[in-house]
């Protein structure tokens, strides 16, 4: 008996074991979003309080509703959507999951938003400007 | 007014012509590799910053370590609060300059060897690094691409006895950034 439960639990967490190890990074598309922000105000507290905002957004789920600056594609066919406000050298860059490409045909600079993505943090720049990052991003129009 | 305008306009021009020197990216691609007896793991970043000034031959990348992309979550994570020690350590930054930069002629396309100097900064240490790569100048742009490796030990990053067997100390970086003209 009691080796049947020993055996059982043993199977069970080897099971969970081997699940947890191959576990994916989670696909944002069904995910809900820790946190919703504007463009303006997420730019505006990582260029005051950087600390407060890493902590804030950092490896949280951060859903953005903004105008699209740019799409950028990469040699190796990544897309980045890059966000903007008029008059704001700042921008959010959102680093595209490659899984959920086909909801970005289409839209062209101009275009407003809905952005979901895992905050990768602040990148301070001088020379080229300070961006908010974010990556595994998927997209929702509006 | 006339000398002031004409003071304005070459002073205007000569800034223009020096911001043409400048090239980057903020969409760079760097792959790491580490092969393990048991497994292979790879990570990729899709979001490195990089700035070539063409004239001085400075190089520099500026990688946020969270940005790694993992195919397996548990690995991303350990990579991140046990090895890189991400919270801590959030940027890791290259500074260096291409020593044979009078060899490449920038105007005219064509693939170059470079061997790049520099200190790489990463998890907190700086070492001296020294490395041999490619820039591509084609359509008015620069592909600069690098395969070179690290010892993680150089770094501080400690890999434990248990997984020793599925992470190498020895790790190759594969940079490939395609650069554009900065515009001022």
């Amino acid at each position: 008996m009691i080796l049947t439960i020993l055996l059982i639990g043993l199977l069970g967490a080897g099971w969970f074991g081997y699940g947890e190890y191959n576990r994916k990074p989670k696909d944002l598309l069904k995910a809900k979003a820790d946190l919703s922000v504007t463009p303006a105000d997420l730019l505006k507290e990582f260029s005051t309080t950087e600390k407060e905002a890493s902590t804030k957004y950092i490896d949280k789920i951060v859903s953005v509703r903004g105008q699209v600056k740019a799409i950028e594609k990469s040699e190796q066919g990544f897309l980045t959507v890059v966000l903007a406000e008029t008059g704001n050298m700042s921008t959010i860059r959102c680093s595209m999951d490659g899984n959920h490409l086909q909801e970005i045909t289409g839209i062209e600079p101009g275009r407003i938003v809905d952005v979901k993505g895992v905050c990768t943090g602040f990148n301070t720049d001088e020379l080229l400007g300070s961006d908010v990052l974010l990556n595994r991003c998927v997209i929702q129009l509006q | 007014m006339q000398k002031l305008f004409s003071i304005f306009v070459l002073t205007a021009i000569v800034f223009s012509l020096h911001a043409q020197d400048k090239f980057f990216t903020k969409s760079g691609n760097i792959t790491f590799i580490s092969k393990g007896s048991l497994e292979t793991i790879e990570a990729n970043h899709k979001a490195v910053t990089c700035v070539l000034d063409t004239k001085t031959g400075n190089l520099q990348f500026s990688v946020l370590m969270k940005g790694f992309e993992f195919e397996k979550a548990l690995m991303q994570e350990h990579f991140n609060e046990n090895y890189v020690e991400s919270d801590k350590f959030p940027k890791a930054e290259f500074k260096g300059v291409v020593i044979n930069n009078a060899e490449v002629n920038y105007s005219k396309e064509g693939t170059y060897p470079v061997i790049v100097k520099g200190k790489l900064t990463l998890h907190g240490e700086t070492k001296d690094t020294e490395t041999n790569g490619l820039v591509i100048i084609k359509g008015g742009k620069i592909q600069a691409t690098s395969s070179f490796n690290i010892l993680l030990s150089d770094y501080k990053i400690d890999i434990p006895k248990i997984v020793k067997d599925n992470i190498t100390n020895s790790v190759k970086i594969d940079v490939n950034c395609k650069l554009e003209p900065l515009k001022s």
